[in-house]
């Protein structure tokens, strides 16, 4: 165990974090603002994972896939707020539970029924199948670096959109207070409308990052979307700040538990025990670290209803 | 004598102001002889399964419906009780009463933890807290190899004394014997002074707390009920699928109790098992139908199943339960049929 | 759930010969639907072509396929194996993707007095101490394909290996089947979540750890991830892969050129030669286009089985067709199979690479055979 894997593995969790970071953005302004449960999240992944992959097939280019892929996403999610999405909003929590999750069961189908159930084909563009050193005798792979890039140019880009811009503030006012925000003149319903294409189209470009990476198949969003709600919960809804900070720290312990925990359990057990429990324990770990945040700080760590 | 007959009288009321409750374990009852008739017994295990997911949903109902707690972690209680008998049998222990006992026993003092450390929160967080533990439950269980891992273990039915669980209909009548004790005991529960004060927790949990009481007890003791409840479903529906597994206790499985608790009508005792019987009949047909009408397609019967889910939540207020009271009674000149 | 799609045999119109009054039905669940629906529709495939290979009869009986959707749930499977043996009283129950599943309805169906044939599953148990006379496997045992592997390995002299597995029963069953046979250094043994889909970080400590090889049980998705990442980052040029289950029929049209030059070991291979296979493959790949995986190959066979049983025995009576089976000797893709004491078969496993074909598309051909008439591990403990 060198300090250059501990760096490399380091890097690898930042990685997985930003990328956690791009699907747990929408959902975090959904939730916080909307207060809206949406589950179905995941599905957004997959709907951009799925249209950059068709379309690069088709081209032949994977840029050309990315660029149309993304405003494709942007009108599924505008579309699905318009005709069912915004008549959920007034209802409780667990009948937006069971929507979403009917929409799950649909799209994760539909794509099936269009797509077939095997996963379709996608692998890296030419231009960016190479290596780039960064550290001594450690090749990571070029695209990877690209995803790394894209999320912290996406992340500063809302950041300074939230922040600097005068709709980042009615978003802001619209997470720390909807009926106050819509009290003085906002059209709240565009807002909404434009907040949910915006975090669909997020979660997109992390599918469309992915497809590369991961095999394209129909349900590849859920397990994303259950480790971004983990992340929004311990980040503090509503909180795009919380949420970055949070994926990244997820993403960390995820990375590195995997890794590094059965190592280390072997210095406390024997090795048998170490290899059974090791792996059992890497994938509760960050269920488990949100548990211990929930119950010292109830509601996240940055929670944007102060 | 006053005392009998005071209980009696309770029971009485109780049936009828719940009769639709009461009318379906009735049927429930009477649905044998009509299986015997037409000469179908494989529909008996149909049924069965019915009464089994039905009596885990109104164990999750308590603190879903009425206490307006949304757990997705009460699948892990089926689980649990699932695994006393399966761990019980592993280890040479096969009278089923143990197992109830050991189960109530595992339910009760897990649901008391877990409740007091998730009831901290409240909303997505609470949803969140419990899928997490859910899920540790979930992985631990599958890491459990001499168990079977993800395997499972295959079993045999528990042993009750007197009663042999092999022989026909043995098993369906203990299942809903135990199906009409859990709903003798929630009527109970719900029209109680702990089942109200649960209830006006549910809608304003700070003008309860200002009448000095602590919501917090209560939500825990709706918590540990629903737990034993549904771990009482797990442990008969080890014996009736002689087989345990992780499966079981995954927290799509808490899913499906809601979508029930939901399409049956929420916060009713008659709605879990009016959901569990469209349920389970949804899962049987809608297959059949896609495969008639599109047979290319029968395999993704699916793409009618949630668009059907998002148009109960859109348009089935108070699910069936609801669409009886609003639509059916009145036709028949008659009141509600439930006590809400 | 249950699709009601039953393929009828000859009808009455056809039959100007006095056929036998019996029809023999046979219950064949898989899973449909959902995200492993690809496999069982293979299986479907394959079932379907057999049964047009055979004109529509078993051993000279008419034959009707009752096919059953399990949606990969134990009490769904459960509740579809009464309903097939009560309701819709077949003979025989077949097919069976998952070894949980299997788990789930080894015990009815068997007790029952009906036979229940495998077209996959494999688990230990039912090989060995809970095993039954009604049971029989077209498969393999879980542990046998790994076990060639590491035969291999060992034979080859391979000084150092990298094990990676999913954290479940059939990701530990398939390393310590891989041990049984492989005495050299496993540098390291890991397992990784189930599902998982990206596993840069476990390369990165492969990286690090420099071993020779690497062995992989990756099924499905999982397997499709890992090559995919394997390739991309550069691992070759570090050591060389090795698969069990993890590149197959249903993968390879995913991973395409990736999956080149991968080495794995299989109970049965497209190229096989004999007369069984080349039909199938021929027909299956006009049929359905692309090449047929092992699960297809399997579900084929279950249908011989099922034919040999009855023709050999003349009659669809269990005790009958158990003692036919029971012989070996059954005509399959893989040759005409034996059958060990525990009714698991004793096969060849042989030892393939991912190659281009003819035409172009990725499949896997036979380079050695590393096993003989290979019987799995767990018979000594079966006593019926």
């Amino acid at each position: 165990m060198t300090l250059t894997l501990i760096l490399e593995q380091t890097f690898n969790g930042l990685q997985a974090g930003v990328t956690l970071f791009l699907v747990a953005a929408g959902l975090t302004l959904i939730l916080g603002i909307m207060d809206f449960v949406f589950l179905a999240h995941g599905a957004q992944v997959m709907i951009g994972a799925y249209a950059a992959a068709a379309i690069t097939q088709a081209t032949g280019n994977f840029f050309v896939g990315l660029g149309l892929a993304i405003p494709i996403t942007f009108a599924s999610g505008y579309l699905l707020e318009l005709l069912i999405i915004r008549h959920l909003y007034r209802r409780d929590h667990m009948e937006q539970v069971l929507a979403t999750f009917g929409l799950i069961l649909f799209f994760n189908e539909a794509i099936r029924i269009g797509f077939g159930p095997a996963a379709i084909y996608s692998d890296l563009p030419p231009s960016l199948s190479g290596f780039v050193e960064i550290l001594p005798e450690t090749p990571y792979p070029a695209f990877r670096l690209g995803v790394i890039g894209v999320g912290l140019i996406i992340a500063l880009g809302i950041h300074l959109f939230v922040s600097k811009t005068r709709i980042g503030a009615m978003v802001r006012a619209g997470a720390n207070n909807p009926e106050m925000t819509a009290a003085l003149g906002v059209n709240i319903k565009i807002l909404f409308r434009l907040i949910f294409a915006t975090g669909a189209c997020l979660a997109g470009v992390a599918g469309m990052m992915l497809g590369p990476l991961t095999a394209v198949q129909s349900g590849m969003g859920e397990p994303l979307l259950i480790l971004s709600l983990v992340v929004i919960i311990i980040g503090g809804i509503g909180s795009v700040r919380g949420a970055f900070v949070a994926a990244i720290i997820v993403g960390l312990v995820d990375t590195l538990g995997r890794v590094f925990l059965p190592s280390i359990l072997r210095l406390f057990v024997e090795q048998a025990t170490a290899d059974g429990a090791g792996p059992a324990l890497a994938s509760m770990l960050v269920y488990i670290l949100m548990a211990v945040v929930l119950i010292f700080r109830p509601t996240g760590l940055f929670p944007a209803k102060g | 004598m006053t005392g009998l007959l005071q209980f009696f009288g309770l029971i009485h009321a109780g049936i009828r102001d719940n009769k639709l409750l009461w009318l379906l374990i009735a049927g429930f009852a009477l649905f044998p002889i009509v299986t015997h008739l037409v000469d179908l017994p494989f529909w008996n295990d149909v049924v069965m399964r019915i009464m089994l997911l039905g009596m885990a949903a109104m164990g999750l109902n308590l603190v879903l419906g009425y206490g307006g707690m949304v757990s997705f972690g009460h699948a892990a209680f089926i689980g649990i009780g699932a695994y006393c008998v399966g761990i019980g049998q592993f280890y040479g222990l096969m009278n089923g009463w143990a197992h109830i006992l050991l189960s109530i026993a595992v339910c009760a003092s897990l649901g008391l933890v877990i409740g007091y450390l998730a009831l901290r929160t409240t909303g997505i967080y609470f949803i969140m807290i419990t899928l997490a533990f859910a899920q540790m439950l979930f992985f631990l269980f599958v890491s459990l190899e001499q168990f079977g891992g993800d395997d499972g273990m295959s079993i045999d039915r528990a042993e009750f004394l007197l009663i042999d669980l092999y022989e026909p209909l043995r098993l369906y009548f203990l299942i809903w014997a135990m199906l009409a004790l859990v709903a003798l005991l929630l009527m109970f529960v719900v029209r109680s002074r702990f089942g109200v004060t649960l209830r006006a927790i549910k809608s304003n949990e700070s003008r309860v707390e200002a009448m000095g009481l602590v919501p917090l007890h209560f939500k825990i003791t709706g918590y540990v009920i629903s737990a034993v409840i549904c771990g009482l479903a797990g442990t008969l529906f080890a014996s009736w699928q002689e087989y345990v597994s992780p499966d079981i206790m995954h927290w799509t499985r808490s899913g499906e109790l809601m979508i029930i608790i939901i399409l049956g009508g929420l916060g009713t005792l008659a709605g879990p098992l009016l959901g569990a019987i469209v349920f389970l009949l949804l899962e049987e047909f809608l297959p059949v139908m896609l495969g008639a009408l599109a047979p290319a397609y029968a395999e993704n019967w699916m793409v009618l199943f949630g668009p059907l889910l998002i148009m109960v939540v859109l348009f089935g207020r108070g699910g069936l339960v609801g669409l009886i009271d609003r639509k059916i009674l009145p036709r028949l000149g008659r009141g509600k049929t439930a006590v809400k | 759930m249950k699709k009601l799609m039953t393929i009828c045999a000859v009808t009455a119109a056809m039959a100007a010969m006095p056929a036998m009054a019996e029809t023999v039905k046979i219950g064949y669940m898989t899973t449909l639907s959902g995200g492993a629906g690809i496999i069982g529709k293979q299986m479907q495939n394959a079932v379907n072509l057999a049964m047009q290979h055979k004109g529509g009869k078993l051993g000279g009986m008419d034959a009707e396929i009752i096919y059953a959707d399990d949606q990969r749930k134990p009490d769904i499977a459960k509740q579809l194996a009464n309903r097939l043996l009560k309701s819709d009283r077949v003979d025989i129950v077949a097919g069976v993707i998952w070894s949980n599943l299997l788990m789930a309805i080894h015990k009815p169906v068997t007790r029952a007095g009906n036979l229940l044939i495998s077209s996959n599953a494999g688990p230990s148990p039912i090989a060995g101490d809970q095993c039954h006379e009604n049971f029989f496997s077209m498969s393999w045992q879980n542990d046998q394909t790994p076990e060639a592997m590491g035969k291999h390995m060992q034979d080859a002299g391979i000084k150092s290996v990298y094990l990676m597995a999913p954290n479940y029963q059939a990701g530990k069953d398939m390393l310590s089947g891989f041990k049984r046979y492989y005495k050299g250094n496993v540098v390291g043994e890991v397992y990784t979540k189930l599902g998982q889909s990206d596993f840069q970080a476990e390369l990165s400590a492969l990286r690090a750890a420099k071993p020779e090889t690497t062995m992989i049980f990756q099924p499905g998705g999982m397997g499709i991830n890992f090559v995919k990442q394997w390739k991309q980052a550069g691992m070759d040029g570090v050591s060389k892969l090795y698969q069990v289950f993890s590149v197959d029929g249903v993968s390879l049209p995913a991973l395409k050129d990736s999956a080149l030059g991968i080495l794995g070991t299989q109970t049965w291979s497209p190229d096989l030669d004999n007369p069984i296979n080349k039909k199938f493959v021929a027909d299956y790949k006009a049929q359905f286009g692309g090449y047929p995986s092992f699960y297809a190959a399997q579900a084929y066979d279950t249908i011989l089985a099922i034919d040999y049983a009855i023709a050999k025995s003349g009659s669809k009576d269990t005790a009958k067709m158990r003692a036919a089976l029971a012989t070996g000797d059954i005509p399959t893709t893989r040759g005409n199979l034996k059958m060990n004491t525990n009714h698991f078969p004793i096969q060849n496993i042989y030892l393939r690479e991912t190659v281009k074909d003819a035409d172009g598309v990725v499949t896997t051909k036979v380079i050695s055979t590393v096993f003989n008439n290979h019987a799995d591990s767990y018979a000594v403990n079966c006593k019926f």
